[in-house]
Formats: C-alpha cells, sequence, structure tokens
C-alpha cells in the first residue's frame, strides 16, 4: 500500500522543502518508489533544491486540468533511481488546486509508487490544508524557536481536526522533525532544546537536523543535502529516513562540538 | 393510507434568557459583545429567548433582533412586555412565549446600579445572593411542564452528564466544551487552546492554554490541572490571567476555585 506522507509546519522557511527533497531521496536510495510532490502553487522551488528546474514542462496544475498526463508531467530525478518529482506550476494560484483533483492525481500515483512525500507550502489555510487532506503520515518540521513550535501546535490539530483520516475517524501518524538545531544556541538558552520542544508538542521525534551551511550549499548545487555524506545534516537525515523506515536509531548532534585535544593544541575554532 | 411519518413530542431545552433592561443599540451591543467574547464557545449560535423588560417600540425590537443575530446569537422566542410587539414579532419568525410558564429564577444582582442579573437553576452550588457574575443574560431552564419557584435551585431532577473525556493533546486554535458537565483532558493542554465546560474542568498534563469551567454560572465550579501555566483561568465569568497564575504553583499540580468572588489558586499534594 502506498503511503502518503505530508511535510509540514506552519511557519514558512523552516526546512519543509529542504526536508522534503532529502527525505524522498532517501527512501528511494533505499530501494522505495517515491515520488515527492510540490504542493506550492505559485511559489515552487522544489524542482531547484531537486536540480531539476530546466526540466519541468508540464506541472501539478496542468495534470488536475487535464492538460497533460501524469507521465508526461513527471520528471525522473537523474542522480537517484526510483525518484520522481512532479512539480509545482509558477503561474498558478493555490485555488487551481481542488479536493476531486488531487484525489484524482493521488489515486493514480498510489498504483505506482510506495511513497508519496507532499511538500506544503506555509501556513495553515488552504493550501497548507490540501496538502495535509490526504496524509497518512504528517512530518512536522519545526525550529526550536517559540513562534515555529507555537504554529506547529497549530497545524497538529488541523491534522487531528481537517485531514480526510480525522474526518473517518483514523488518526494521522505525527513525527517531529527539529531542524536548524545549533546546540552551541540552545547552551546559551537563546534556542529551545530538543527535550522543550518535545514537552510541548508531544509527539515521536524522528530527527534532529543541525544547522549546517552544507544546506545552503547543497541547494545552491541543486542537491538534496541528503547526498552530502560528510555533512552532519546529511547524515542526520539518513538517520531520520531509517527511522521513518522503522529501524532504531540513536539521535546524534544534539550537543555543541566539543573542541578536541589536537584541535585545541593547534588552536584551532 | 401511508405509514406514519411524524409523530409529535414534548421537550425541554435549557436556553439562554437575554432579559432587555434598556436598549440604548450601541451600549447594548458593546456590552452583549463583551459578555459573549468572555465565552465565545458557550454563546455563538445559542438559542435565546428575549425577555423584554419594557415595552419597546417595532423598530428598536428590529434592531435588537437583528443587533442579536449579528453577533451570532439565535434569538427563538420572546416574552416579557410584548403587547405591541404581536406583528413584528410574527415577520420576524420568532415565537411569542409571553403566556408560556417558566422556571427561570432570576437572581438578585449585587450591584443593582448595573445591568446585571445572572441566574442558572440548573446549579446545585447557587447559593441565593451571593452571585458574583454580573452579566446581561441569565441563562435559565425554559421547561413548561413545571412550576418551580425562583427558590427551587435544587436540581429539578437527579441527572448526571458523563463527563466529557479527551484522550488527546488539545492543541493551539482548538476549543472543547462540555455542555452540562464536566471535561477531563487526559494530555496536556496547549497554548492558544481554549476548555469551556459547565461543570469542573480536569487537566492530566499541562495546562498551557485556557480553561473556564462554570461558564453557565456555576460558582462551585473548579480548575485541576496536573501543572498550571495557564494563560487564563475562568469560573463562572471571574477570571484570572497568566501574569497572576504564576504564583507559587507556577508549573506545579494546583487547583482554582472562586471564594468570595476572588478565584484561589491552591497547590494539589
Ligand atoms: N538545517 C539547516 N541548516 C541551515 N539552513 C537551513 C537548514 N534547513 C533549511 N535551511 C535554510 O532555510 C531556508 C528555508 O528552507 P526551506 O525552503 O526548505 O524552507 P520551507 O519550510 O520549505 O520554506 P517555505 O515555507 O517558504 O516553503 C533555506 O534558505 C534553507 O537553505
Ligand atoms: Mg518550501
Amino acid at each position: 500500500m502506498a503511503k502518503i506522507i505530508v511535510v509540514t509546519s506552519g511557519k514558512g522557511g523552516v526546512g519543509k522543502t529542504t526536508s522534503s527533497a532529502a527525505i524522498s531521496t532517501g527512501l528511494a536510495l533505499a530501494g522505495h518508489k517515491t515520488v515527492v510532490i510540490d504542493f506550492d502553487v505559485g511559489l515552487r522551488n522544489l524542482d531547484l533544491i531537486m536540480g531539476c528546474e530546466r526540466r519541468v514542462v508540464y506541472d501539478f496544475v496542468n495534470v488536475i486540468n487535464k492538460e497533460a498526463s501524469l507521465k508526461q508531467a513527471l520528471i525522473k530525478d537523474k542522480r537517484t533511481e526510483n525518484l520522481f518529482i512532479l512539480p509545482a506550476s509558477q503561474t498558478r494560484d493555490k485555488d487551481a488546486l481542488t479536493v476531486d483533483g488531487v484525489q484524482a492525481v493521488l489515486d493514480e500515483l498510489k498504483k505506482d509508487f510506495e511513497f508519496i512525500i507532499c511538500d506544503s507550502p506555509a501556513g495553515i489555510e488552504q493550501g497548507a490544508q490540501m496538502a495535509l487532506y490526504f496524509a497518512d503520515e504528517a512530518i512536522v518540521v519545526t525550529n526550536p524557536e517559540v513562534s515555529s513550535v507555537r504554529d506547529s501546535d497549530r497545524i497538529l490539530g488541523i491534522l487531528q481536526s481537517k485531514s480526510m483520516r480525522a474526518e473517518k475517524g483514523e488518526p494521522v501518524k505525527e513525527h517531529l522533525l527539529l531542524t536548524r538545531y545549533n546546540p552551541t544556541r540552545v547552551e546559551s538558552a537563546e534556542m529551545l532544546s530538543v527535550a522543550d520542544v518535545e514537552e510541548i508538542l508531544a509527539i515521536p521525534l524522528l530527527g534532529v537536523i543541525p544547522e549546517s551551511e552544507a544546506v545552503l550549499k547543497a541547494s545552491n548545487q541543486g542537491q538534496p543535502v541528503i547526498l552530502d555524506e560528510d555533512a552532519n545534516a546529511g547524515q542526520a537525515y539518513a538517520d531520520a529516513v531509517k527511522r521513518l523506515l522503522g529501524e532504531t536509531v540513536p539521535h546524534r548532534f544534539l550537543e555543541a562540538e566539543k573542541k578536541g585535544f589536537f584541535k585545541r593544541l593547534l588552536g584551532g575554532k | 393510507m401511508t405509514e406514519t411519518c411524524f409523530r409529535m413530542k414534548g421537550t425541554t431545552l435549557t436556553s439562554i434568557v437575554l432579559e432587555v433592561i434598556d436598549f440604548e443599540p450601541d451600549n447594548f451591543e458593546a456590552q452583549l459583545s463583551q459578555k459573549i467574547a468572555s465565552a465565545p464557545q458557550f454563546f455563538t449560535r445559542s438559542s435565546l429567548i428575549l425577555h423584554l423588560i419594557k415595552p419597546l417600540s417595532a423598530t428598536e425590537f428590529e434592531l435588537l433582533v437583528a443587533l442579536c443575530r449579528r453577533l451570532q446569537l439565535q434569538p427563538m422566542a420572546v416574552k416579557g412586555e410584548v403587547a405591541e410587539l404581536k406583528p413584528t414579532i410574527n415577520d420576524l419568525g420568532l415565537a411569542d412565549v409571553s403566556q408560556s410558564k417558566f422556571t427561570d429564577s432570576v437572581l438578585r444582582s449585587q450591584n443593582p446600579s448595573q445591568q446585571a442579573t445572572a441566574s442558572n437553576v440548573n446549579s446545585s452550588e447557587n447559593n441565593g445572593g451571593s452571585q458574583a457574575q454580573q452579566s446581561s443574560t441569565s441563562a435559565a431552564n425554559t421547561s413548561s411542564d413545571s412550576d418551580a419557584s425562583p427558590s427551587a435551585v435544587t436540581p429539578l431532577k437527579a441527572e448526571i452528564k458523563p463527563a466529557k473525556v479527551i484522550n488527546r493533546p488539545v492543541r493551539s486554535g482548538q476549543q472543547v466544551y462540555a455542555e452540562g458537565g464536566d471535561l477531563v483532558v487526559t494530555a496536556s493542554v496547549s497554548e492558544g487552546a481554549e476548555l469551556l465546560a459547565d461543570g469542573n474542568i480536569h487537566v492530566y498534563g499541562t495546562l498551557r492554554g485556557r480553561a473556564l469551567a462554570g461558564v453557565k454560572g456555576n460558582t462551585g465550579a473548579r480548575v485541576f490541572c496536573q501543572s498550571l501555566d495557564a494563560e487564563l483561568i475562568s469560573i463562572a465569568g471571574q477570571f484570572i490571567m497568566h501574569e497572576t497564575v504564576k504564583g507559587e504553583c507556577w508549573k506545579k499540580p494546583a487547583q482554582v476555585y472562586l471564594e468570595e468572588e476572588t478565584l484561589r489558586i491552591e497547590p494539589l499534594a
């Protein structure tokens, strides 16, 4: 059975698209046929992060309006086997997505794919609600700060009341993905700790992605950061994917890096 | 002959009686909106009986009804000084219940200069004139099959409504109302969430949101929680805000109750 997973947050700019790209790539690398859909109609950028912006011909809205077939619109990832991207339209607005239209596309994708990852737009309004409506599971992307946690809390409320599963009385499985985590700033109490966020949101922790320059570098190169095996952010996403697939993996990168003996000797930064 | 297609039954209904003491539109609207804002969940779309203490002109009465509807109340019937208004009442689709028998008990207001009559015959905790709430409405049981006197504040029947039990976190933006009884939440209540109950409220988690107990005027209602971190706590319309809640019981197990018009916070051992 295909699983539909929405990547959502309420607050904007917290790392939904970065996470959607990394997680879908990770699932495909693990051998699962995966499609990632950009629900951010009008502001598409998943294709940029995935490095396939030049290959976009048709988009999600074209498929919904039957101006193109799903086959025509799906972009096969160049680097990773088993991975496809369904880009968003740049010229339409969020009203172009209709419940029936989205459902028809998802039903068709379900026949072919194991995982359908939905990259939600920011906010808690119609666009975000459309992205989460059909979800079986939700990855709630949160930054360790009060306003982001508050918005994640609201989105969890919406998942419980406005998703199709909620309407049928079946809960959506919830995962917390804490991103842009900076242990040094947590220690100096400028940011909330993992424990603080877990206590407020009270949902299982899927992963903690450290704040990392590798993320920006990766997005400039159009290459999901999970492919950067040397970067801690890449490794943290790889761990999160394993957990999503049911493995138990300890959390890493939660503490500020202690200066090693040699670094101290050499006066390293 | 076809099969029976309807049946007629009698019923009793608890509704709000809005006693209109003095109708000066702007002032009236201001006071009424303020009252509604104190417990929006309770008032929104609740059915209403207008009790005209003084006769109104047809225009004034139309204004009054429009005003109530605009504030999301649903006037359904009128009593009191209605003699001149019969055609208008008819035109507006309301019922004239000036001839019906009522059991609503109007308790003496503490401060006669204020338009304040609050009553609740369903409350066994009511103790005559020491009603603390100041309001321009009175919640009353409009049961028409009984002729109980105003002093009959003991429950007419021993009706015990089971508590409403919520087993998941109540998130920011969500509201839960336990009508006619207690509310039990076995998880945490987020900042920005609102709990309302006609009876007591119990939170077996952290209470970070708002809790309004005894919203229909039960001054004996209490709020209990495992960890007190509330934005607002209200009992029978008396409330305290976050700043006041902070104190010796902050983030500790506590109960809040009304004593002589003042909310008391007490630790739970
Ligand atoms: N772990 C990280 N470390 C450093 N920068 C990050 C990290 N995650 C995301 N970013 C940066 O944060 C910005 C926003 O990321 P992204 O576009 O993924 O967020 P979003 O939630 O999809 O935003 P929107 O709400 O606009 O869709 C980008 O500049 C991205 O490079
Ligand atoms: Mg995005």
